[in-house]
């Protein structure tokens, strides 16, 4: 599903979150949004999964206004940074809610349930975990879950919040390169917000550049890294160091 | 001075302030809990279970348990809005609303039973007007209510804010996005995650609802059989002499604290453990 923002804007009272964000998200294409803490990168990611309401704009999905819709209604798959799984049910109980709660109408039948489960058990790779409570999963392990309890729902985008963040990089590297090939699989339109260029950079299709709330560059990895557009581009690449090790990565994920 | 000598005068120190803190739970804790069991049982245990299943006796049990009974739910409900307010959404006046909360806490229980007095007795702000249509708050059941239910909201709210607000909400959040509506997200996230605090602060709720003398007094009249709880009926005995009566009465309330105390650390347990 494409992504359309027009024109949003969002401020916390006096302090202004997100201002006057235009953006196009093509389907089945893997955006970043990338950016220091406090640019407002979480806010618009909140802002397109419905958490949040904007002061002023328009979110298309498709093409239809998000606005008019509920949350519930938006079918986004949500990641949260801690990932934010329900403690006191097991990893297949997390995995089911979506479908649990669904009307009596639309709701699959107990068996059917059990079978998709299962076969998102499988897909994380976490076969034969179903009965365990978050808290005695690994970092990685209840990011996993956490994922599959978005893709339950067989949601039209998927949303993740500083996906590798708590990660150790090991696991995070591991991780990434999952995801990434998970995405492509699926071939489902992916946001996830991040502060580490590299991982922007070596992921995504596309990397928006945020800064103070604004929209510094949109654009591929080997865009954003060869013609910065802005001052604060160059310097937040140069900053972490990213430009010299950029390209190793950007040959890995096929940019250049 | 040697290492031995510092052990030494180290383990001084230590049995001091043992016995210092075992004389003090001996002298307010264990020997008033003991006397009351003593004097209870002075004259056998036959005029005990006769003091305690006499009629004035057995109509304020009565009473408050029906008191407790209207409290704790209307409590409970108060407590898990406030809880949720609080925790959960930002809003101006919100740390006016957790002072409110504190209020009956810092307010002496006889003055908020005062307060009822001035606002729905005879002589009071809405008197003449509930007179009129034959409503009595003062001296009859529905002022002890009210003043009970006054002095302890503050617990279930007060217990249930620190975990609300350190669970955050972020698994409510997940449960919207996945499609789950207030109610269901309601029921099966937050109040499994609440449930041994929610418990916590019901048991406390109730304990004091039950213990409750200040603020009742003031309002209930002390009519034997119809508007004496147990702690009033426990004052109106001992006035009167009845000191076995009066202590066999004050034993019920005690084992009611003490099985509260027993609750409360069975909670305390489970609630580490998951």
């Amino acid at each position: 599903m494409s992504i359309e923002v027009r024109n949003l804007s969002k401020d916390y009272g006096q302090q202004a979150a997100v201002t006057h964000i235009n953006l196009q998200i093509n389907t089945g294409e893997m955006v970043a949004f990338l950016g220091p803490s406090g640019s407002g990168k979480t806010t618009l990611l909140r802002l397109i999964a419905g958490l949040e309401e904007a002061k002023e704009g328009q979110i298309l999905v498709d093409g239809i206004d998000t606005q008019e819709q509920t949350i519930q209604e938006r079918k986004v798959g949500f990641v949260f940074q801690h990932y934010a799984l329900f403690r006191h049910m097991s990893v297949f109980d997390n995995i089911a809610f979506g479908l649990e709660v669904r009307s009596r109408k639309t709701r699959p039948s107990k068996p059917e349930i059990k079978r998709r489960v299962e076969e998102l058990l499988r897909l994380i790779q976490l076969e034969g975990m179903g009965d365990r409570l978050p808290a005695q999963l690994s970092g990685g392990q209840r990011q996993r879950v956490a994922l599959a309890r978005a893709l339950a729902i067989e949601p039209r985008v998927l949303l993740l919040d500083e996906p590798f963040g708590a990660l150790d990089a090991k696991v995070r590297h591991e991780l990434r390169d999952w995801l990434r090939q998970l995405q492509k699989k699926l071939s489902i339109t992916t946001i996830f917000v991040t502060h580490d260029q590299e991982e922007a950079l070596a992921i995504a299709d596309r990397v928006v550049v945020m800064n103070q709330g604004k929209i510094e560059q949109f654009g591929t990895a080997e865009e954003v890294y060869q013609r910065p557009a802005t001052p604060f581009v160059r310097s937040f690449l140069e900053r972490s160091g990213v430009r010299r090790g950029v390209e190793e990565v950007a040959v890995q994920a096929g940019v250049i | 001075m040697t290492t031995g000598n510092r052990k030494a005068k180290d383990r001084w120190v230590r049995a001091g302030l043992l016995l210092i803190a075992v004389l003090f739970l001996g002298i307010f804790l264990i020997v008033p809990l003991v006397a009351v069991f003593a004097k209870a049982l002075e004259e056998g245990v036959s005029v005990y279970a006769a003091a305690v299943a006499e009629s004035d006796a057995l109509a304020a049990i009565k009473l408050t348990l029906l008191i407790t009974g209207i409290v704790v739910p209307l409590n409970l409900i108060f407590g898990l809005a406030a809880g949720w307010c609080i925790a959960k959404f930002s809003f101006p006046g919100k740390s006016f609303l957790l002072t409110l909360i504190d209020l009956p806490f810092a307010v002496s229980p006889v003055i908020s039973g005062l307060i009822f007095v001035l606002v729905f007795g005879a002589q009071g702000l809405l008197g003449p007007w509930l007179d009129q249509y034959n409503v009595k708050i003062i001296f009859a059941v529905p002022g002890i209510a009210l003043a009970t239910a006054f002095v302890t909201f503050p617990f279930v709210a007060r217990e249930l804010i620190p975990i609300m607000q350190s669970q955050g909400k972020e698994e409510e959040e997940a449960a919207l996005t996945l499609g789950a509506n207030g109610w269901k997200t309601f029921w099966r996230i937050t109040i499994p995650n609440i449930k041994w605090g929610l418990l916590y602060g019901v048991i406390l709720c109730s304990a004091r609802a039950i213990g409750e003398f200040g603020a009742v007094s003031v309002v209930s009249g002390h009519i034997r059989g119809m508007t004496n709880t147990v702690p009033l009926h426990v004052e109106i005995l001992y006035n009167e002499y009845q000191f076995v009566a009066s202590f066999a009465v004050a034993s019920i309330l005690t084992l009611l604290a003490i099985a509260t105390l027993i609750a409360k650390s069975i909670i305390e347990e489970r609630s580490h453990v998951h």
